[in-house]
Order: structure tokens, then C-alpha cells, then sequence
């Protein structure tokens, strides 16, 4: 496995992680029946998915970025 | 068949079991058919989450044990089952004149246009004062309760437009100018630092 390769599956694994953790939270907070379980949602959960799917779409644009720079279009 | 949580946990379920499938085996993603799945596993699916989630806790919220699960709620919530019809409240909810699943929701929602948005900022106000700073001792409505809530029902009721009381103001009650139930007519409403002295109506 390449560098690039291998750099994309370990964000796609952190990207992953992150989003099933904040899957997780959606999902206390949808059972737990209080007042703060919005919150909890909104701003663990929410921001979990958040941060997850920005790491993704980030490794996406550096994947592409890396394979315009280095002259080998796939 | 599913309601709309069951069919949202079925959602959360499958995005978690695609983001898994992805994890586990990240080689597949060096086709174009991975990668088109892992940007739905990764992507679309999550932002589905998101939103159903939020339009789910926001649907909840306008329950009447959502309202009252926060402490100092508690007594509003009992005294919807004051045993008087004069409480206006308590006659609503009793009498299924709101829905008694949202009655507080019924009354109190905000119904302009940004009327929702304004609801949710209040709340997550009131959910910062239960927790954080103090709730307000009585709890007050900012802008006080409008008439434009009652009237939303009743302007063109039968019997609330033939009552010779509402007719010889109703552009009052129209405008605001006279409040329904803070000028001395229906003025008896939750009474919260009452309950404890007042005779409860016990459904069968």
C-alpha cells in the first residue's frame, strides 16, 4: 500500500470512528427522555458526525490533491 | 407498520453496519463503486441521521412529558388536572380542547412564520437557566402570553363570537389591547404555587 493510500485509510478509519461514535450518541439521546438530551445531541453527537464527515471529505480533497501533484492521474 | 424513532434507529443502524463494512475492509474503496459507498456510507447517510434526528427531538419536544420533565415545570404539569373548570388550563387539557398529548405546545407555541426557530431558542434559554444559571421565580413568558394564542382557536368559534362580553371588545382583544387573561376575565390559569391546595381531578 502507498503512502497516500495508506494516510487516506487512516482518516477514512478516524472519519469513521468519529461518526459511529456520534451515531451512538444520537441514539442515547433519542432514548434518554430529558430536557438536556438535545443538547446532548446537538453538541456531542452533532458535532462527532460533524468533525467525522469533515475528515472525510478533507482526505478526499487531499487524496486528490496529492495524486494531481505528484503527475499521475488515476 | 414503523413509526418515525423506529424507522430512524433502522437508519442509524444501517449507516453504522456500511461505515463498519467500510472500516473493515478500506481496500474497497480503491474502486469507483466503494468509493461511491463510502461516500454514502460516510456522508449522505450520516447527514440523514442528523437531520431526522434533529426533526425527531424537535418533534418530541412539543410533547406535554417533555415539558414537564424539567423540575420546575413539574408544577404547571399537575396543574393541568385542577379540579375547576375556571382554570383555563386544566378546562383545555381535561376537556381535549387541545391535544392533551401537546397541550402545552397547543398554547405556548409561537405560530409566525419564524415562530418555531424563536420556540427552540427559548428553550435551549430555559434549559441554560434550569441548569446553569436560575429559572425565574415565577417563570415568566417574555412579551407576556398574547391573545393572538387564544384567538387562534377561538376567533371564529360560534360561541366566542356570539358572547355579547367578546363582541363589545373584540377589536380590543384583537389588537392586545386587552389581555384575556390578565385583565380580570379568565384569569385563573396555571396558578403553579396553588396546586398544592387545590382538589385534583383523577382520570379513570
Amino acid at each position: 500500500m502507498s503512502e497516500p493510500d495508506s494516510r487516506m485509510a487512516r482518516s477514512l478509519k478516524i472519519a469513521g470512528i468519529l461518526i459511529i461514535l456520534g451515531l451512538i450518541v444520537e441514539v442515547i439521546s433519542l432514548v434518554w427522555f430529558h430536557p438536556l438530551a438535545f443538547v446532548l445531541f446537538a453538541f456531542v453527537g452533532g458535532a462527532l458526525i460533524f468533525i467525522g464527515m469533515a475528515v472525510y471529505l478533507a482526505s478526499l480533497a487531499f487524496a486528490g490533491s496529492s495524486t494531481a501533484g505528484d503527475g499521475h492521474p488515476s | 407498520m414503523f413509526g418515525p424513532p423506529a424507522m430512524l434507529y433502522i437508519l442509524i443502524g444501517l449507516t453504522i453496519a456500511l461505515i463498519a463494512a467500510v472500516l473493515l475492509k478500506p481496500s474497497v474503496t480503491s474502486g469507483a463503486g466503494g468509493k461511491i459507498l463510502a461516500f454514502i456510507a460516510l456522508f449522505l447517510l450520516p447527514s440523514l441521521c442528523v437531520l431526522a434526528g434533529v426533526s425527531s427531538h424537535v418533534e418530541r419536544s412539543h410533547e406535554t412529558r417533555f415539558c414537564i420533565s424539567c423540575h420546575s415545570m413539574v408544577n404547571y404539569g399537575r396543574s393541568l388536572y385542577i379540579d375547576d373548570a375556571n382554570y383555563i388550563p386544566a378546562a383545555h387539557f381535561q376537556n381535549h380542547r387541545v391535544p392533551p398529548d401537546a397541550a402545552c405546545a397547543a398554547c405556548h407555541a409561537d405560530y409566525s412564520v419564524y415562530g418555531g426557530l424563536k420556540d427552540k431558542w427559548q428553550g435551549m434559554r430555559r434549559v441554560y437557566m434550569q441548569y446553569v444559571s436560575k429559572p425565574p421565580n415565577p417563570i415568566t413568558i417574555p412579551g407576556g402570553f398574547s391573545n393572538r394564542q387564544c384567538l387562534r382557536c377561538h376567533l371564529g368559534a360560534r360561541s366566542f363570537e356570539e358572547n355579547p362580553t367578546h363582541q363589545a371588545m373584540m377589536d380590543s382583544l384583537r389588537s392586545g389591547e386587552f389581555s384575556c387573561i390578565t385583565s380580570g376575565c379568565h384569569d385563573s390559569i396555571h396558578n403553579a404555587d396553588q396546586v398544592d391546595h387545590l382538589k385534583m381531578w383523577r382520570p379513570q
